[in-house]
């Protein structure tokens, strides 16, 4: 319920705020944007992934002094500890780092940072990167769009990091009209309290101006006309460090766990820096002052001083910091618990089981028909069929009949998460059984549930090729090409329900092979929808393209049909097991049921 | 002849390869045979019905069975060549 009326209520507030505010509407727009942006750069380093960059970063940050360098440097030459960070996130959502080598980029970043204070008191430089938005957006769509994989991602690297700055620049829009209205001198107060005041001025307002380097140059401007005092600018200083982690946070919005866990790292490891920062501030001074003097900074240059101290600050936090490296990734773990994907896990194979021969055999074959039933329910929602189907006996016409809406499962991911985790664990069963004690008869057994749960497998594949054409055939209403779609979509669900009546059969009532029949059903139908194939072409005036698409899903039909008949045969039988082998040996195979149904044509033709 | 009988069977006895084969040449054979009777048992079934449907799944049915009775067939004679040969 709550789920149902979220989205909704977000949308209403949000277009409520739309109309209220010209400037809630940039700022939210510079988010989204923003967003957009992690999720391209995200998308981009994936095509790298397995690469030469993953093998460049592995290199570049297998330990913390190695992380921590990268991102010192890295941070140095961008000039914006943001940019570093928000990459670093989508590194750690592209599997591309560990969290741990995340963290010691992002302490890095917050050494690298300082260098920008230098820069600004030293020289008077700015590096202003996001006026180069609107040409790496440019250059890459450009690149997007070519076939080349490494190219392609390479566009989608720059396009996300040119919607990054333009997402930042709506954001500092937005708030400009409140940025302007900051007047430093009127909150000048001295001791403990002045430093807590302006330290959270100077975070609340570096969230504001998403920067903290635009923060340092309204400090050290408010500081050179003496609107504050030294000591309320430091203190703004180490506000500004902990503020500048909010473009981190939303960053991470989007972001995989990995990815959260790492900005709430950037906050913690900002925010103790900061507090401790705030209770040495007097020490710290003292310090400043002596390292001032030593590199023969002018006692009255305080914007230099205050670069010192801005490097200062964050080479404790690290020092601090360092040693409590894992314990912190233990916390943001412990914290911000990964979303547990719904994997379907084994029922049947336990521990105990695989000690006994009996005991494991019969696991495997229960775990092999869960598999077998998870997988027809998910082959009836890739051929848009009520799962219900499988189990009533009304005709397979009126079911297709019914069956005109997409069934919008996302297939791929069932097949992932239910059918290939529990296929995994079940080959994982039978070869450590195989590897142990499983020989002969048992091995044979073993073998053949697993070659079963193969076939099972395969079927949902064949199922998830002919699904994007049948899909295509639903919703485009074109009577013809879905009647041909409806038949391959009936001998799939009638030899899903010829199968399960086999099932539910008595034994004593059972053919010895009862499937082999629908392998001769299998052969003839395809065969029938093949060479109807050329009639469709020359008299309804289906174009090639559709005909060829219809000639390869008749074979993913027929496959599926196999695959469906052959896991059947092995899960479903009740036949003696000492006879289980002359059983299999007098099955017929493809080649067998070819040969037949080509016999029955030339007879037919003669 | 009888005692030639008997040394084939004391053979069969003492090798493990001809247990082997003699067991997949008698558990073929009563698959054959049951293939046998089912056939036998579609058969009458065929005859007694007059649904188009029906005769028509039986016959396919008729038609599987034959073919799995001639694969066998041709499996136990190659059994039973097998086990003349390692006499």
């Amino acid at each position: 319920m709550l789920r149902k009326t979220f989205l909704p209520a977000i949308f209403l507030l949000l277009a409520y705020g739309f109309t209220v505010s010209a400037d809630f509407k940039t700022i939210t727009a510079g988010v989204a944007i923003f967003l957009f942006g992690m999720l391209s750069l995200e998308e981009g380093f994936k095509t790298f992934s397995a690469g030469a960059l993953e093998k460049i970063l592995k290199a570049s940050t297998n330990n913390v002094a190695k992380s921590m360098t990268f991102g010192v440097i890295a941070t140095s030459i961008m000039q914006s500890s943001s940019l570093v960070s928000v990459i670093t996130i989508s590194f750690l959502s592209a599997g591309l780092l560990e969290l741990a080598s995340g963290i010691g980029i992002i302490f890095g970043a917050n050494l690298g940072t300082t260098t920008g204070a230098w820069l600004v008191a030293g020289f008077g430089l700015k590096v202003n990167l996001s006026a180069y938005a609107m040409p790496m957006l440019v250059f890459g769509i450009i690149l997007v769009f070519q076939r080349a994989k490494s190219l392609k991602g390479a566009g989608y690297v720059l396009a996300g990091l040119g919607f990054l700055f333009l997402g930042i620049h709506y954001m500092k829009e937005g708030f400009d009209s409140f940025g302007q209205n900051i007047d430093l001198a009127q909150y000048t107060m001295s001791g403990y309290a002045g430093v807590i005041v302006f330290a959270g001025i100077g975070a609340a307002a570096t969230v504001v101006m998403q920067s903290s380097h635009a923060m340092l140059i309204l400090i050290l401007a408010a500081l050179a006309t003496q609107q504050i005092s030294y000591e309320n600018a430091l203190a703004l200083a180490i506000g500004s460090n902990v503020g500048t982690t909010v473009t981190a946070i939303i960053g991470s919005l989007g972001a995989s766990t990995d990815g959260k866990r790492l900005a709430l790292a950037h906050l913690v490891f900002n925010v103790v820096t900061g507090i401790l920062a705030i209770a040495g501030i007097y020490q710290l001074m003292v310090a400043v002052e002596w390292i001032s003097a030593r590199l023969g900074i002018a006692a009255d240059n305080y914007t230099l001083q205050l670069a010192v101290f801005h490097s200062l600050f964050n080479l404790i936090g690290i020092v601090v910091m360092l040693p409590a490296l894992q314990p912190l990734v233990r916390f943001v773990e412990r914290l911000i618990v990964s979303e547990k994907v719904e994997i379907e896990r084994p029922i049947y194979l336990s521990g105990a089981s695989i000690e006994i021969r009996d005991a494991a055999v019969e696991a495997v074959k229960k775990e092999s028909i869960r598999l077998y039933d998870l997988a027809a329910g998910v082959i009836t929602d890739g051929l848009s069929i009520q799962r219900d189907a499988l189990e009533t006996e009304e005709k397979l016409k009126y079911v297709l009949k019914k069956s005109t809406d997409v069934i919008d499962e996302d297939i791929d991911d069932l097949y992932e998460r239910k059918l290939k985790a529990l296929y995994g664990a079940i080959v994982e069963y039978v070869i450590q059984s195989k590897g142990g004690y499983a020989k002969g008869r048992m091995k044979e057994e073993l073998n053949s549930f697993r070659q079963a749960g193969q076939h099972v497998i395969e079927a949902v594949k064949g199922v998830k090729h002919l699904r994007k054409n049948l899909t295509k055939s639903l919703r485009s209403g074109d009577p013809v090409v879905r009647k041909e779609y409806d038949r391959l979509r009936k001998l799939i669900l009638k030899i899903l329900r010829d199968i399960d009546g086999v099932r539910t059969a008595d034994v004593a009532s059972r053919s010895l092979l009862p499937l082999d029949r629908l392998k001769l059903e299998i052969e003839e139908k395809t065969r029938q929808f093949s060479e109807g194939l050329d009639t469709l072409i020359r008299k309804e005036g289906i174009d090639v393209h559709t005909a060829t698409s219809l000639m390869n899903d008749i074979s993913y039909c027929k496959e599926t049909c196999w695959d469906l008949v052959e896991a059947g045969s092995v899960l479903f039988s009740d036949s003696d097991p000492d006879d289980e082998d002359a059983i299999r040996s007098i099955a017929l195979d493809e080649r067998e049921i070819g040969e037949m149904v080509a016999d029955e044509g030339a007879r037919g033709t003669r | 002849m009888k005692i030639q009988k008997l040394l084939d069977k004391l053979k069969d006895i003492l090798s493990a390869d001809r247990q082997v084969q003699l067991e997949r040449y008698k558990s073929l054979k009563k698959v054959l045979k049951s293939l046998r009777a089912e056939k036998k048992g579609l058969e009458k079934d065929l005859s007694a019905t007059d649904d188009r449907e029906e005769q028509q799944e039986i016959s396919s049915r008729l038609k599987v069975i034959s073919m799995q009775r001639r694969k066998g067939l041709k499996l136990l004679r190659e059994l039973k060549e097998e086990r003349r040969r390692t006499k």
